[in-house]
């Protein structure tokens, strides 16, 4: 499971590659750091390589969405899979989240 | 800058050796006004310092000749201004300020009283105070208890006029005539009744939501007309919680709190007009809603959901159940998330998951 961020403007994005579960999380949660610290940027969620998404790995979104909030950043998440837009919808998260 | 006496510039000359004083005597003041307001809970749209400028302050003492015998007896060289959104606020801040500060009564003044009943202008409450001891004390700076300082309590609006005022009528130091003067004052009036229309209408929308509220307490929910009001209010007696505890419980899962103000246009899409439409479609869907949910997180580990999910699992059989198929997901989806092409694919997953449920059949 890797995580690279980049930044493109005031877009800041983060490519996820690989399973999100609960033993890759503790390593996605210090990727994502400057994610939590950024201040009224865009934060694209890119999932087109994410395979998998555990509940770990939905806290770690969360938190995301959350510091956003907390400092003025939209958060997008881009091209989910079909399993992990499911797995979206099934835990209520879907509304939580501008998904494209 | 002014030509001064020798009695003036010796005031003037105090000033500049008083300035550390005075620059912190402002930062305190700040600090201490910040504070007042917070402990008592009022939000204010901005609470401003300032030391006079060395040139106003020379204006001041050439017009005034010899009335001030020493710096002290300026009682705006530190000034304070809080600027509130509504005119009771002014009042209150006032009240407080009277509790906390120690106010030289000869000097402070009510602008908002002088106007002859006939006369509009300016409008802003002006107190002269002093820190008490009890606020604050440094045996090595007594000034921060000696110095007065100005405190000006005013509106937005009122802010908005006199500052217009300030700029139009005094900026080119030429004299403005009558009938330009009577129009400034005409929009004075005018701001005031302004004013008073939105304290009027502050007061009517928290009435609104007090028997909002209580009507919800009561159950009285028929007569509760829906709206964002009167949803949010309902949302405050957490009406989804016992079927997201039914939903957490098939996998232990955590509820984390997220906003549902968003579901509001999908129940009024849905035919709710009061708060009891949206009990009785809650009551009518919430088992096949939790059969869903079951359904979906029954075979996997996901311990964490939000708290939309219930109502999100309503909507959604609600939808179904009533024929409306994958375009009515759609448009539930429209309604959460904006309008969007990925809205029909999230349609479409959900539609898949939900085939094999039995209220399908319903449909």
């Amino acid at each position: 499971m890797t995580t690279e961020i980049t930044a493109n403007g005031t877009q800041l994005t983060a490519a996820f590659r690989g399973r999100l579960d609960t033993a890759a999380a503790v390593q996605t949660a210090e990727d994502i750091k400057p994610l939590l610290e950024a201040t009224n940027r865009e934060i694209i969620l890119d999932c087109s390589e994410l395979e998998y998404i555990s509940s770990s790995g939905l806290r770690i979104f969360v938190t995301i969405r959350k510091s956003a909030a907390e400092h003025g950043c939209k958060v997008i998440v881009r091209h989910l899979n079909e399993d992990i837009c499911q797995v979206f919808i099934m835990t209520g998260f879907i509304s939580l989240f501008e998904i494209q | 800058m002014d030509t001064l006496d020798l009695h003036n510039q010796l005031i003037l000359d105090e000033y500049d050796a008083c300035m550390p004083v005075l620059q912190r005597f402002e930062r305190v003041l700040h600090h201490i006004l910040s504070d007042v307001l917070d402990k008592n809970g009022l939000a204010v749209i901005a609470v401003t310092t300032r030391i006079k400028q060395k040139d106003s302050l020379a204006g001041k003492l050439a017009a005034k000749g010899h009335k001030y015998s020493s710096l002290t007896d300026v009682t705006d060289v530190v000034g304070a201004r809080i600027i509130t959104f509504y005119t009771d606020e002014v009042d209150r801040i006032a009240a407080v300020t009277e509790q906390s500060f120690d106010i030289d009564w000869e000097n402070s003044v009510d602008k908002r009283r002088l106007h002859d009943l006939d006369s509009f202008g300016y409008n802003s409450l002006h107190y002269i105070c002093r820190l008490p001891r009890t606020m604050i004390y440094d045996a090595d700076c007594p000034q921060l208890n000696e110095m007065r300082f100005e405190l000006q309590i005013r509106t937005n609006l009122q802010h908005a006029w006199a500052s217009l005022n300030h700029d139009i009528g005094y900026k080119t130091g030429v004299e403005i005539p009558h009938e330009y003067v009577r129009q400034i004052n005409r929009l004075a009036g005018m701001l005031e009744m302004v004013d008073d229309e939105f304290s009027r209408i502050r007061t009517e929308i928290n009435d609104y939501r007090r028997r909002v509220q209580q009507l919800v307490q009561n159950d009285k929910l028929e007569d509760v007309l829906l709206d964002g009001d009167t949803f949010n209010s309902f949302l405050q007696v957490r009406p989804f919680e016992k079927l997201n505890r039914r939903i957490a419980a098939i996998n232990q899962a955590e509820i984390r709190e997220v906003p549902l103000g968003g579901y509001l246009k999908v129940l009024i899409a849905l035919g709710c007009r009061t708060l009891d439409d949206v009990v009785q479609l809650s009551k009518k869907y919430s088992e096949d809603a939790y059969a869903l949910a079951r359904y979906q997180l029954g075979n996997t580990d996901l311990d964490i959901i939000a708290s939309s999910v219930g109502i999100q699992n309503i909507c959604i059989v609600c939808i179904l159940e009533q024929g409306g198929g994958k375009i009515g997901l759609t448009r539930l989806f429209n309604a959460l998330n904006g309008e969007g092409p990925q809205n029909a694919l999230l349609a479409e997953q959900t539609y898949k998951q939900a085939l094999n449920m039995p209220f399908m059949s319903r449909s």
